[in-house]
């Protein structure tokens, strides 16, 4: 392909990536009048009010990014303690075992969870979990676990068989030779893994929907459904956009940090599985 | 046996969320449980199953929710093989475009649903102000049945698509440059390496992205609440949406374990016929 083809082809793919978000930045910065005089205009109507509107609502807005960041992080953890010894076990097993676990988190990888937050959100009433937190840690580590067992079973399988078989005979114990001889080896599989699983806790929706009605205990997904839904914002776009662009920003910025991890995660995925 | 233990945590909390739920769907599908009960739980045999083999808009939906995804993950695969090629080429840069041509997908679903409300908005959208400028009459996007579907299609093809050219991309990565340079040795063009060399080696991968796209857009839920809310007059409505305003807004939980197990099914019967169309592909191939 010629370099000016090549070129406007990149343009384009930027231009369709990042034009609908760059156009929220843009609605952001305008007065409401701006926006209904008409889109486009560049003169005149500048404002950051927009931006002070929804940081100082009722709870602020930085409220629900933290509150994602706390359920991305620990229902992070949460999977990698789970999955790991998981992975490791199903790695070293032959037979019929290791296919019908396989297949089972085959078939749940690709299960679309939306089906099961009804009978979720019961479970959750029953037990008293709703409205907290940590407890929606529970099932997001639960829907996450098929895919991170299946990533960091083929890592394990990837390490050669002799380095553990010496350890062995050096008398170390399993805990041992999990936390000091594989687990140092398996750094990557368990960042691009762990990246996975916080990406999809961060913007999880239906459960945290159901589970969560305290506004000041929202994550991200359904405070932004809630602002959608809310006539307070329906005539002032500016408000909405600048909450689409708050929202995105922590995003951009792990993906511009952890690229190179978040790619080589999926694409693992796809080879191994 | 040790390796049981080590399995068992992860295998009972898969148990609990995954296995679980359908049993008690199962259960809860052969009751009444709704408002005109009390909320209590009233066995009524399989008068929930009856009533949606009647439900019209149980299968209006479910056809509505088979185009949305057929729709979408045919341009999704499309356009991500395109992409992929683009972004597999060397040039400087190429990094950056990477992630910046990723955010789409990683950004929450809500989050941009939003976005691409305010951009079909009628009159004030963006989209409607090129419609504008070239003198046209506004274009309601979201308020017309025969195009609101097409704006849920367009929004998640935008979504997912690196997604699905991120998959494409390890597929090619995996092909050994030496192919191409013998096939041009030969004499064969670029357009003709696509089709010889690449697409059938890619197929394992676009099978891969196309199983895991199709799963996740036959249970689309977030973008259709966030974009559309199932309307204009239930024209974007999806089968999980349905689902969740018979449990959430019509409080007949009965009724709801019942849709969501009737998608279960015929999720599992469609998945079926594709896996058997695929054994006699490989067969006759």
């Amino acid at each position: 392909m010629r370099g000016g083809t090549r070129t406007a082809l990149v343009a384009l793919l930027l231009l369709w990536s990042l034009g609908p978000m760059l156009w929220q930045l843009y609605t952001s910065l305008r007065t409401p009048e701006a926006l209904l005089a008409g889109a486009g205009g560049l003169a005149g109507g500048w404002t950051l009010a927009n931006y002070g509107a929804v940081l100082g609502g009722d709870p602020p807005f930085w409220r629900y990014l933290l509150n994602s960041t706390v359920v991305g992080a620990l229902s992070t953890l949460l999977t990698l303690a789970l999955a790991i010894p998981c992975a490791y076990a199903l790695s070293r097993r032959r037979g019929l075992l290791r296919l019908l676990v396989g297949g089972g988190l085959l078939a749940a990888a690709v299960f679309p969870y939306v089906l099961l937050f009804l009978a979720l959100l019961q479970v959750a009433r029953q037990l008293g979990l709703a409205n907290s937190l940590l407890a929606l840690c529970l099932p997001y580590a639960g829907l996450q676990l098929p895919l991170a067992v299946l990533l960091l079973q083929a890592a394990f399988a990837e390490l050669p068989p002799e380095l553990e078989e010496s350890a062995v005979l050096e008398g170390f114990s399993l805990w041992q030779r999990l936390r000091w001889i594989l687990l140092p080896l398996m750094g990557p599989a368990v960042v691009s893994t762990g990246l996975l699983v916080f990406l999809f806790s961060w913007n999880e929706f239906p459960i945290a929907l159901t589970w969560i009605s305290r506004s000041e205990l929202l994550t991200l997904a359904p405070a932004m459904a809630r602002i959608a839904g809310s006539s307070v914002y329906t005539v002032p776009y500016g408000a909405f956009a600048a909450a689409t662009v708050l929202g995105s920003v922590p995003l951009l910025a792990l993906l511009l940090l952890f690229q190179r991890q978040i790619v080589a995660g999926l694409t693992q995925g796809a080879i191994k599985g | 046996m040790s390796s049981l233990l080590l399995m068992a945590p992860a295998l009972l909390l898969l148990l609990a969320v995954f296995v679980w739920p359908l049993l008690d769907y199962a259960w809860l599908s052969l009751q009444a449980q709704s408002v005109f009960t009390g909320l209590e739980t009233v066995p009524v045999g399989a008068a929930n199953w009856q009533r949606l083999l009647a439900d019209g808009r149980f299968w209006q939906d479910a056809g509505q929710t088979l185009r949305f995804a057929l729709v979408s993950v045919a341009l999704e695969l499309v356009a991500g093989l395109a992409i992929a090629l683009l972004l597999h080429q060397r040039w400087r840069g190429r990094g950056t475009v990477r992630s910046l041509a990723l955010l789409p997908w990683a950004l929450p679903t809500t989050v941009m649903a939003l976005g691409w409300r305010w951009i079909f908005n009628d009159p004030h959208g963006p989209l409607n102000g090129v419609v504008q400028s070239l003198g046209l009459a506004t274009v309601p996007f979201l308020a017309s049945p025969d195009l609101a579907w097409v704006a849920t299609v367009v929004a998640d093809v935008w979504k997912t698509t690196p997604f699905v050219a991120l998959l494409l991309l390890a597929g090619l990565q995996m092909i050994p440059a030496d192919l191409y340079e013998a096939f041009a040795l030969e004499g064969g063009t670029p357009w003709q390496g696509l089709r010889r060399i690449t697409l059938p080696l890619l197929r394992p991968y676009i099978f891969i992205a196309a199983l895991f796209r199709l799963a996740q857009a036959l249970g689309v839920f977030d973008l259709i609440a966030v974009l559309t809310g199932g309307g204009p007059a239930s024209s974007t409505e999806s089968l999980a949406v349905y689902a969740y305003l018979n449990a959430m807004r019509f409080l007949d939980f009965g009724y709801s374990a019942t849709v969501m197990l009737g998608m279960f099914l015929l999720l599992l019967l469609g998945a079926a016929a594709l896996l058997l169309w695929r054994r006699q592909a490989e067969v006759g191939a």
